[in-house]
C-alpha cells in the first residue's frame, strides 16, 4: 500500500510529489558537455580537411584562417562598417519586425479562435500569403518602402506572422473544455474567457510559433539584406562572397548562428519562467 | 429545487452512423434543497450527459430542467461542478485557483482573505497556497477543485465522478471529507459515481441508471443514520441496498443457482 493510514489527519499530510533523484546528477553534468564536444568534433574535423588540401582555401578555408578574418572585421570593421554595426543592424531589424508581428499576431490568432467571423475574414487572407517566399516580396517592398529600414523591418513582419497567428490560433483552440466550462459556470464572459484561460492555455504553442518563427526571421532578413542593404550580415556576406573573401562569408554565417541560438535559448529562457507547468498539465 | 421534467437528449449520428444517438430517455427527477442525491450506472449510461445539462453546459432535446422553477438556459455561479479531472488552471496557484471564481465573478479585490483562508485550512491545503497543481498529488488537485467550487457559497454542488480517478484510501478520505463539507453547509448535491458503495454510502438517494437508452431505472431512498462512517458499508441494511442496486446493474448475475 504505502499510504499512511493517519485517520482524519491523512488529508493536510500528503506530501507534495517534487523531488528530484540527485542519483543522476553526474549523467546531467554529462549532458551538458555534449554541446561543446559536438562543437569541437565538428571544428576538429573542418581542420583535418582543410589541413588536406582537398579544396582549395577559397572553397573552403581553415578555422584557423576564418579565426584571423573574424579578429580583423572585429577590430578594423569590414567595406567601411564595423562588426557591431553590422550584428546591430541585423538585430535591430529582427527585433522590430518580430515583435510587432507577436504582438499584432497573437491578438489576430485568439480572436481567429474564438470568433467564426474573424476567422472567415483572415484565414483566405493568411493562407493566400503564407506560401510567398520572402525574396517574391522584396522588390514591392523596395518599391513601396525604399531600400531604408521600414522595407527590412516590413518584411520580417509579413513573413513571420503567420507562423505567431496560426499557433496562437491553434492554442486557443486546443483549450480544454473543462477549464472553458470551469469559468463559465463562475460566470466569465468572453474577455475574461480570453485573458484568465485561453490565452494563459495557449501560451505553450505561442512560445513554440516563437521559436519557429525566429528561425524564419533571420532566413528573410538575410535574404532581404542580400538585396538591399549596405549593413547587416546578409549585407556582409554578400559583399564579401563578391570580393572571394571566404573566411568573411564564414564569419558572418557563424555569427549569424550564434545570434539565432542565443536568440532561441532567451526565449527558451523566458518560456521557462513564465510557463513552468508547461507539459506538466 | 431542481427538477428534471421527462428529459429526453439525443446527439447526432456519429461517425456516419445513420441513427442519432440517443443519450437519455425519459428522465424524470425533483431534487429537493439540500439532498445529496447520487447517481450510479455503468459508463455510457448517460451520467455525464445529465449532469452537463443540469450544469447548463448543455440542453435537453426534448423536457425540461428547472432550477426554483426558472429554466436552466446557461452555467452559473449558484451551480458549482467539480470534474473528473481536478481542471484546475495550471498557471495560477492552488490559493489562485480555489479564488479563481471570486476573482471572475467579483473580482480580485473583492475577495475575504480570512474565509480564503479559512476554506484552505479545512482543506488541508494551507501549506500548499503558493504551490501549482503540478507539484500536488491527484488528491489534492481534487480537494483544490472542491474548494474552488464552494468558494462562492453555491446552492448546487454538481459532481461528476470526482474521486473516480482516485486510489482507494485517498478516495474514502475524500468521501468522508465531501460529508463533513455537506454537514456544515448544507447545499444541494448531485453526485455522480460508477461505484456503488459510494453511491450508498454518500446519498440520501440513489438514481441508478441503465443504458441504451440513458435512463433511471430505480430510484432508491437511503435511510442510514448520519452521520455516515466507512464501516457502515458492512452493516445488513447497506448490503441490502447493494444487492437491491446490484439486482438493476446486473440483472443476470442476481439469478444465478441458488447452488453456486
Ligand atoms: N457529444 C456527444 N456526441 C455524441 N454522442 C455522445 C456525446 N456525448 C456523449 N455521447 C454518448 O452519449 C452516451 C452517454 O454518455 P455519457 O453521458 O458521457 O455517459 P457516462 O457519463 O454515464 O459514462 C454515450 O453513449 C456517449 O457515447
Ligand atoms: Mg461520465
Amino acid at each position: 500500500m504505502g499510504y499512511p493510514l493517519e485517520k482524519a489527519s491523512a488529508m493536510g499530510s500528503e506530501r507534495s510529489v517534487e523531488s528530484q533523484s540527485t542519483a543522476d546528477a553526474s549523467k546531467i553534468s554529462y549532458h551538458r558537455h555534449m554541446p561543446w564536444l559536438v562543437v569541437s568534433a565538428l571544428i576538429g574535423c573542418w581542420w583535418v580537411v582543410s589541413a588536406l588540401h582537398i579544396f582549395t582555401p577559397l572553397a573552403l578555408p581553415s578555422p584557423v584562417h576564418v579565426v584571423r578574418d573574424g579578429y580583423v572585421i572585429a577590430t578594423t570593421g569590414y567595406n567601411g562598417y564595423s562588426l557591431l554595426d553590422n550584428i546591430g543592424a541585423s538585430v535591430l531589424r529582427i527585433a522590430v519586425g518580430f515583435f510587432a508581428a507577436i504582438i499584432v499576431g497573437v491578438p489576430v490568432g485568439l480572436l481567429m479562435a474564438s470568433s467564426k467571423l474573424v476567422f472567415n475574414a483572415i484565414d483566405p487572407l493568411l493562407q493566400f500569403f503564407r506560401p510567398i517566399p520572402p525574396l517574391a516580396y522584396i522588390p514591392v517592398m523596395i518599391i513601396w518602402f525604399g531600400a531604408g529600414q521600414m522595407s527590412k523591418f516590413i518584411l520580417i513582419f509579413i513573413c513571420t506572422i503567420p507562423i505567431i497567428i496560426i499557433n496562437a490560433m491553434s492554442g486557443a483552440k486546443n483549450v480544454q473544455e473543462t477549464r472553458i466550462r470551469v469559468a463559465q459556470v463562475f460566470g466569465a464572459d468572453r474577455h475574461q474567457l480570453l485573458r484568465y484561460v485561453i490565452l494563459p492555455s495557449a501560451l505553450p504553442e505561442i512560445f513554440t510559433g516563437m521559436r519557429v518563427g525566429i528561425g524564419v526571421a533571420w532566413t528573410c532578413l538575410v535574404a532581404a539584406e542580400m538585396i538591399a542593404a549596405q549593413t547587416g550580415l546578409g549585407a556582409m556576406i554578400l559583399t564579401a562572397g563578391n570580393e572571394l573573401r571566404t573566411g568573411v562569408v564564414f564569419v558572418g554565417i557563424i555569427l549569424i548562428g550564434i545570434i539565432g541560438y542565443l536568440m532561441e535559448l532567451t526565449i527558451r529562457t523566458v518560456e521557462r519562467r513564465l510557463i513552468p507547468w508547461k507539459g506538466k498539465a | 429545487m431542481i427538477e428534471i421534467r421527462q428529459v429526453q437528449k439525443t446527439y447526432p449520428p456519429v461517425n456516419g452512423a445513420s441513427e442519432p444517438v440517443v443519450a437519455l430517455e425519459s428522465v424524470d427527477v425533483t431534487i429537493q434543497p439540500g439532498e445529496f442525491v447520487t447517481v450510479v450506472g455503468p459508463s455510457g449510461c448517460g451520467k455525464t450527459t445529465l449532469l452537463n445539462m443540469v450544469a447548463g453546459f448543455e440542453h435537453p432535446t426534448q423536457g425540461s430542467i428547472l432550477l426554483d422553477g426558472q429554466e436552466v438556459r446557461q452555467p452559473g455561479p449558484e451551480r458549482a461542478v467539480v470534474f473528473q479531472q481536478p481542471s484546475l488552471l495550471p498557471w495560477l496557484t492552488i490559493e489562485d485557483n480555489v479564488a479563481f471564481g471570486i476573482t471572475i465573478g467579483h473580482g480580485k479585490s473583492q475577495l475575504d482573505r480570512g474565509r480564503l483562508e479559512g476554506l484552505m485550512q479545512t482543506m488541508g491545503l494551507s501549506e500548499f497556497s503558493r504551490h501549482y497543481p503540478y507539484q500536488l498529488s491527484g488528491g489534492m488537485q481534487q480537494r483544490c477543485a472542491i474548494a474552488r467550487a464552494v468558494i462562492t457559497d453555491p446552492a448546487i454542488l454538481l459532481m461528476d465522478e470526482p474521486f473516480g480517478a482516485l486510489d482507494a484510501q485517498t478516495r474514502s478520505d475524500m468521501q468522508r471529507f465531501l460529508l463533513a463539507l455537506w454537514t456544515d453547509l448544507h447545499h444541494t448535491v448531485l453526485f455522480i459515481t460508477h461505484d456503488v458503495e459510494e453511491a450508498i454510502l454518500l446519498a440520501d438517494r440513489v438514481l441508478v441508471m441503465t443504458p441504451r437508452p440513458g435512463h433511471i431505472a430505480k430510484e432508491l431512498k437511503i435511510n442510514l443514520a448520519r452521520p455516515r462512517y466507512w464501516d457502515m458499508v458492512m452493516a445488513p441494511e447497506f448490503t441490502e441496498y447493494k444487492r437491491k442496486i446490484l439486482a438493476v446493474l446486473r440483472p443476470e448475475s442476481s439469478a444465478r443457482p441458488a447452488s453456486g
